[in-house]
């Protein structure tokens, strides 16, 4: 394998994992502060896709923009649906309970959206058509999808605004005083509540956008996130549960170990190589790559 | 509970008492019903409404003129029932409107794995049932009740080799090296299995890339790396789940491969295509299909496009359309609309003449003892300026071929 | 009696449904509460939640789908073959998997369901359609009669619920309650949690993958990998149970019974019609059942009738003089007795942090032994080295002569060391009864021998009266009981006791240290921490004093307060040299 071919596959896959991160962050945070297991997660992606489009389509604004632009519509829809159906059955008590609901409820929730959404915008396919969708830039003997190069640089943004606000910002260090220690944090006058509505809505808010990034270049349609909502959970868990980079790292990972993949099993089998690499790190490290370890008697 | 989540409660409550959305309309007591089992909703949700739209015209027709002359003009109704995206809703949904009604024949159900749930019933139920789908083991289970009218995978393989060999040789550039790049969905794999074994060996191609994946594809640079490096003159192609289709397209175009696309299967034909990737990347690329209008159904392709505000008539709605005409020829040849009679009426059927005949190519429709087409060919169908037209065979073509490299 | 009456009712529908369809939905109400339970085994009762029970589903399917297909073998017996694949996958997947907890586990297993899904793909097996026998249909599974499959469905749950009974009421059961728990403390009580969560998965595999079978021919007709690895198997488990509610048998039959007949009249009504209405009006009904009852319809139903009688406790209790006839000390001083337990330097470091240098001393039967020191001495973290939560760098643990280091918690309790927890580790939905029960538990038996010395055990601490109750609500000095009580039903020979007094009244305290001495004169040598001196002064036969994970004194309590180094410990340097050596121990409060 001449190293100019092996390079070609970890960029690929670095490029693919770049979309993949930015949509586990979302996810990781609203795990990491709620401990809910979104389920719609993927749907609010979708629906981002949708209005990137129609942000595109009707306002001609760029996707690479639009994507930006689906922040704060979603950010608010977030904490509405937060404030009017999740929190009726988190923030109680019993952790272990309450995850059984919130499964059920977000089930719940990806049922009505995407059902909702094909009756409405009908299942027929859309596309943004950018030209850099089926550009390359030429690196050397490399060769780069334009598309998936400026989605990759955009998340890489995101997620760095992201951990600025995370570890920067007052409403940032509330967020992981809510998550690590609810209790504590509820003692030194944080409203938890609150916090896991800005949670839920910073999560939908940035998988939205990712799945602004991914229309540059992929079809959208009222069950796309069935392609991803897998590798999503697998990342934000390969990560490390309440850890932003190590879900963004997940996802880098899982896409490089995607195109990897391909080195040693036929492609046909190329999803078997990421899920066996989750287990194995899994085994070897129970808590994901950046996880707290649990905490002893 | 506060008082928003009150009112939300009962919102959902209340939505949950919305069970009858409006009455079933009127049906008479001697109407012949026909079922469709398609997808309706969920992921296959496009494909199952294009057959469904497809029925309704040529149910529209046959009643407007006149309904069932041999059953004293009784009209024609259809039965729809959502397979969802899964096969337990399929086959409940084939059980669900088999057993609430007398069914005289149905029809469905896109997905072969539906179908082959979905026969199973209607063989049961002693129901005859057509089908579209092209995978050989639909019809090689010793059923009775089922008719496969497109050309089974296996066969299109070899039918379409020669043809496409054909083509290459008028055109002075001998095919010598092919590509196999496709899903594991049971249509496609039908299809390689034949050209990968023996047929691309008797012919002295070259299989240089064979590359197969499931669904979904994450990025096709792997792929269409290998294209490039081995410069196919023909690469057969059967990505059937849209985004992973369209992905490959993009790559062939960025990476600048230039090859002939000869795609398996009318998926690669729809408006979609267009509207995602535009009608240049598109242009001259081919597809073996089953069914796709031609010479002399220009009629039916305007009033389709009138009636649904679709750009142009595909594979799907054209069969189903030809589905209720059979079925209606078989009624009248049976004289009952009794679901057995007809089974009989078609598995003794020769008919030349009528839109079902002139709709499957080539315009005879007969089945063997399996239920499958006797002499069915497949269509080549070629993208000509942002249009799918049916190029091979000749003398059934709205244009001819274009053909370069 | 209750299994037998639902399973009659089954019967019953069984015969009066007539439609074709409305057979099959009755099959799949029954197949669907059969995934639930098996399931609820694993996940429900012992509270590993699992996201892909449906790899076990997808075996049966298969196995006795391609047997059928390619050996002609009947599903009768192909079905076993799948319940013996489906087994041995549990005992593959759960061994490296157990390791992980929460939803590390649940998507860890998730991701077996994925791989066989792909591979099946790969093989070649994307549409196995089974062949129709039209000659012996019943030998292949291939029943006409529509109420054949219902019957069988019915046959396989009824099964399963006997299974499941059977499992809520052995010890097997009370074990996987108590970790679900709390893992921890139920290995401090004897409970070999890795053996139990194994057993259970292996029996929650079984009824999988037969259901698996069943629904491949009586259901679906073509296995496709995504129509028994796929996703929305799982989903329809997850959707059947927690409506229903986890942890208990009516729950996967309740939401069968609720949501399977509503998605079917949903999609018979308006999604033929109005397609996609079905998905939308079913996805609010979820919606609206997990906001009214999000512990599943089966507990919420059940806590309104059953009214607050279990949750609340009649009144205080007053706390009864502990001038009751206390036990004596013992005649033979501590000095001469055996050793039971000879603790030889150990070390233990955390994250560069020396917790325990070099610490030895030994335990004498029928001592009380006090363990003091002031905080971060490392009092606790010895408690859990010698109990096996912790491996020491150097050193060793022997008992009664033999090295103990190292040994899995469960294990050490059943050698006769039991435990109690400085934050009470209570399993808060089991009664106290069943908490201590646990415990017993350790040294085998039926439940109805667990329930006498259970009993017995709650008489010693006198909280016979309150065995039924539920622990929230009881107060701190119960719940020191109980948890005392639960300890003592391990039939120990010595009790590590972790700040036992702890958030105790005086009252409390002294009725705590007679419990302490009953407990040594039924032979049950202690071992107590605790951080303030002068309870122990008066308890313990002997002190042995920590510091920054050190030794500093070991001896009689008399001696032991009066050594300065003890008492820079606790008070400091500059107390020591303004106020000297004090007379009482009393004198020595921070």
């Amino acid at each position: 394998m001449v190293a100019s071919e092996l390079t070609q596959y970890v960029v690929t896959g670095l490029l693919v994992g770049g979309v993949y991160a930015l949509m586990s962050i979302g996810l990781a945070l609203i795990f990491g502060v709620m401990r809910v297991v979104n389920f719609a997660q993927g749907d609010f992606m979708m629906l981002g896709m949708y209005l990137t489009y129609y942000y595109a389509v009707v306002l001609g604004i760029d996707p690479l923009v639009g994507a930006l632009v689906t922040i704060p519509p979603f950010f608010v829809v977030g904490l509405v649906l937060h404030r009017v159906f999740l929190a009726r059955v988190t923030g109680g008590g019993d952790p272990n309970r309450e995850m059984d609901a919130q499964l059920i409820l977000t089930l719940g929730m990806s049922l009505i959206i995407t059902n909702a959404t094909t009756m409405i915008l009908s299942p027929m396919p859309r596309a943004i058509r950018t030209a850099y969708a089926t550009q390359a830039f030429a690196v050397g003997p490399l060769l780069l999808n334009q598309a998936r190069t400026y989605a990759f640089f955009m998340a890489l943004c995101l997620a760095a605004a992201v951990y600025v606000f995370l570890t920067r910002t007052d409403l940032g260090k509330a967020l992981r005083a809510a998550a690590d220690d609810p209790e504590a944090a509820s003692y030194q006058g944080i409203n938890v509540r609150a916090m896991h509505g800005v949670a839920f809505g910073v999560g939908i808010a940035l998988v939205a956008a990712a799945g602004g990034l991914l229309a540059t270049y992929y079809p959208i349609e009222p069950n796309v996130a069935v392609n991803f909502i897998v590798l999503m959970f697998v990342a934000v868990v390969l990560g490390g549960l309440g850890s932003i980079p190590g879900a963004f790292v997940g996802g880098l990972a899982i896409g490089l170990v995607q195109s990897l993949t391909l080195l040693v099993l036929p492609l046909q089998l190329q999803n078997v190589g990421v899920f066996v690499a989750f287990l194995l790190v899994l085994y070897v490290r129970p808590q994901g790559l950046f996880g707290r370890r649990a905490r002893t008697v | 509970m506060s008082l928003l989540s009150r009112a939300v409660t009962l919102a959902l409550a209340l939505l949950l008492a919305l069970p009858v959305v409006g009455p079933p309309p009127a049906v008479a007591v001697d109407d012949v019903k026909i079922a469709l089992v398609v997808p309706l909703s969920g992921r296959w949700a496009r494909q199952g409404q294009l057959k469904k739209m497809g029925a309704e015209m040529a149910i529209d027709e046959i009643n407007a003129q006149g309904g069932i002359k041999a059953l004293g003009g009784a009209k024609i109704v259809l039965r729809e029932a959502d397979a969802g995206d899964s096969v337990e809703k399929a086959v409940s949904a084939a059980q669900r409107v088999l057993t609430r009604e007398k069914i005289s024949a149905g029809i469905g159900s896109w997905l072969s794995s539906f179908t082959l749930g979905v026969t199973e019933v209607a063989e049961r139920q002693q129901v005859p049932w057509l089908t579209l789908s092209y995978a050989d083991n639909i019809t090689e289970r010793g059923f009775k009740y089922t008719f496969q009218t497109s050309p089974v995978s296996s066969a299109q393989a070899e039918q379409a080799l020669d043809l496409v060999v054909e083509l290459a040789k008028r055109n002075n550039q001998p095919i010598r090296k092919a590509a196999l790049i496709g899903d594991n969905t049971a249509a496609t794999v039908f299809f390689f299995k034949p050209l990968r074994e023996k047929l691309l060996q008797a012919k002295g191609i070259e299989l240089v890339v064979d590359e197969v994946w499931t669904p979904p594809l994450p990025d096709a640079t792997s792929i269409v790396q290998k294209l490039r490096a081995t410069q196919p003159d023909v690469v057969f192609y059967g990505a059937t789940n849209f985004p992973d289709s369209i992905q490959v397209l993009q790559k062939v175009k960025e990476f600048g491969v230039k090859t002939h696309i000869q795609g398996v299967g009318a998926w690669l034909v729809t408006p979609e295509y267009v509207k995602t990737v535009g009608k240049e990347l598109l242009d001259n690329i081919q597809a073996v299909v089953a069914a796709h209008p031609l010479k002399g159904q220009e009629e039916l392709v305007k009033k389709f496009v009138q009636r649904t505000g679709e750009p142009f008539m595909t594979q799907d709605p054209l069969c189903s359309y030809a589905h209720v005409w059979l079925i209606k020829e078989a009624a009248e040849q049976a004289k009952s609309a009794d679901p057995k009679a007809i089974r009989d009426a078609l598995a003794k059927i020769d008919l030349t003449t009528g839109p079902a005949a002139s709709t499957l190519s080539p315009g005879r429709i007969r089945f063997d003892e399996r239920g499958r087409r006797i002499g069915a060919v497949p269509l080549i169908v070629q993208w000509q300026n942002g249009e799918p037209f049916t190029v091979v065979p000749v003398n059934l073509a709205t244009r001819p071929v274009v053909w370069h490299k | 009696m209750p299994i037998l009456a639902v399973v009659a009712v089954g019967f019953v529908l069984s015969f009066v449904v007539t439609e074709r369809y409305h057979h099959r939905v009755l099959t799949l109400v029954f197949l669907w509460a059969t995934m639930g339970l098996a399931w609820n085994i694993i996940s429900g009762y012992a509270g590993q939640i699992s996201f892909g029970h449906q790899a076990f589903f997808g075996i049966g399917a298969y196995v006795t789908v391609l047997l059928a297909a390619k050996l002609k073998l009947t599903p009768w017996l192909g079905m076993l073959g799948g319940v013996g694949v489906a087994v041995l996958a549990a005992v593959l997947i759960g061994t490296p998997t157990f390791r992980l907890a929460g939803i590390y586990f649940g998507l860890a297993t998730l991701a077996y369901p994925l791989i066989f899904r792909i591979v099946m793909d790969y093989l070649g097996y994307q549409e196995v359609a089974i062949p129709m026998m039209r000659e012996q249909p019943g030998l292949f599974m291939q029943f006409t009669e529509p109420r054949a499959f219902d019957l069988l469905a019915l046959g396989i749950l009824a099964a399963t619920l006997v299974m499941s009974r059977l499992i809520e009421t052995s010890r097997l059961g009370y074990s996987l309650r108590a970790i679900k728990e709390n893992e921890q403390a139920a290995e401090a009580m004897g409970v070999d949690s890795f053996r139990c969560k194994m057993i259970a998965y292996m029996l929650s595999a079984a009824p999988a993958a037969v259901a698996g079978a069943v629904y491949a021919h009586a259901i679906l007709f073509v296995v496709t990998p995504e129509a028994v690895f796929g996703v929305l198997v799982i989903v329809q488990t997850l959707t059947v149970c927690l409506v229903g509610g986890a942890g208990t048998l009516w729950g996967p039959i309740i939401g069968a019974a609720i949501m399977i007949p509503v998605s079917e009249i949903l999609d018979t009504t308006m999604g033929d019609r109005l397609p996609g209405i079905q998905g939308v009006v079913y996805g609010a009904a979820l919606m609206a059942v997990m906001m009214y009852a999000p512990e599943g319809l089966y507990w919420r139903v059940r806590s309104m009738l059953l009214g607050r009688t279990r949750r609340q406790v009649s009144a205080v209790r007053p706390v009864p003089a502990a001038a009751e006839v206390d036990a004596p000390a013992p005649t033979v001083p501590a000095a001469a007795r055996p050793v039971l337990m000879d603790v030889r330097g150990i070390s233990k470091a955390f994250l560069g942090l020396q917790a325990l240098s070099d610490v030895s001393f030994d335990v004498r039967e029928g001592e009380i032994l006090g363990i003091i020191g002031p905080n971060g001495a490392g009092k606790t973290t010895l408690f859990n080295v010698l109990n096996g939560f912790l491996l020491p760098e150097r050193g060793e643990v022997h008992w009664l002569g033999k090295s103990i280091t190292g040994l899995q918690p469960h294990v050490v309790c059943r050698l006769g060391i039991g435990r109690t927890f400085q934050v009470m580790r209570l399993f808060p939905h089991l009664t106290v009864l069943e908490n201590v029960m646990v415990g017993a538990f350790a040294h085998g038996g039926s439940p109805d021998h667990a329930r006498a010395s259970s009993l017995a055990a709650l008489d010693l601490v006198g909280l016979a009266d309150r065995a039924d109750v539920v622990p929230t609500g009881l107060t701190t000095l119960d719940l020191r009981l109980m948890e005392l009580a639960r300890c003592l039903a391990t039939r120990p020979r010595l009790i590590l006791l972790d700040e036992p007094l702890a958030g105790l009244s005086t009252d409390g305290v002294e009725l705590m240290a007679v419990m302490i001495r009953r407990a040594r004169s039924a032979a049950v040598t202690v071992a107590i921490i605790e951080h303030t001196i002068h309870a122990l002064v008066k308890l313990a036969d002997r002190l042995v004093v920590l510091d920054q994970g050190r030794r500093l004194a070991e001896g009689l309590p008399g001696e032991v307060t009066r050594t300065p180094a003890v008492i820079e410990a606790y008070l400091g340097t500059r107390w020591l040299s303004r106020h000297g050596a004090p007379q009482h121990a009393e004198d020595l409060r921070p």
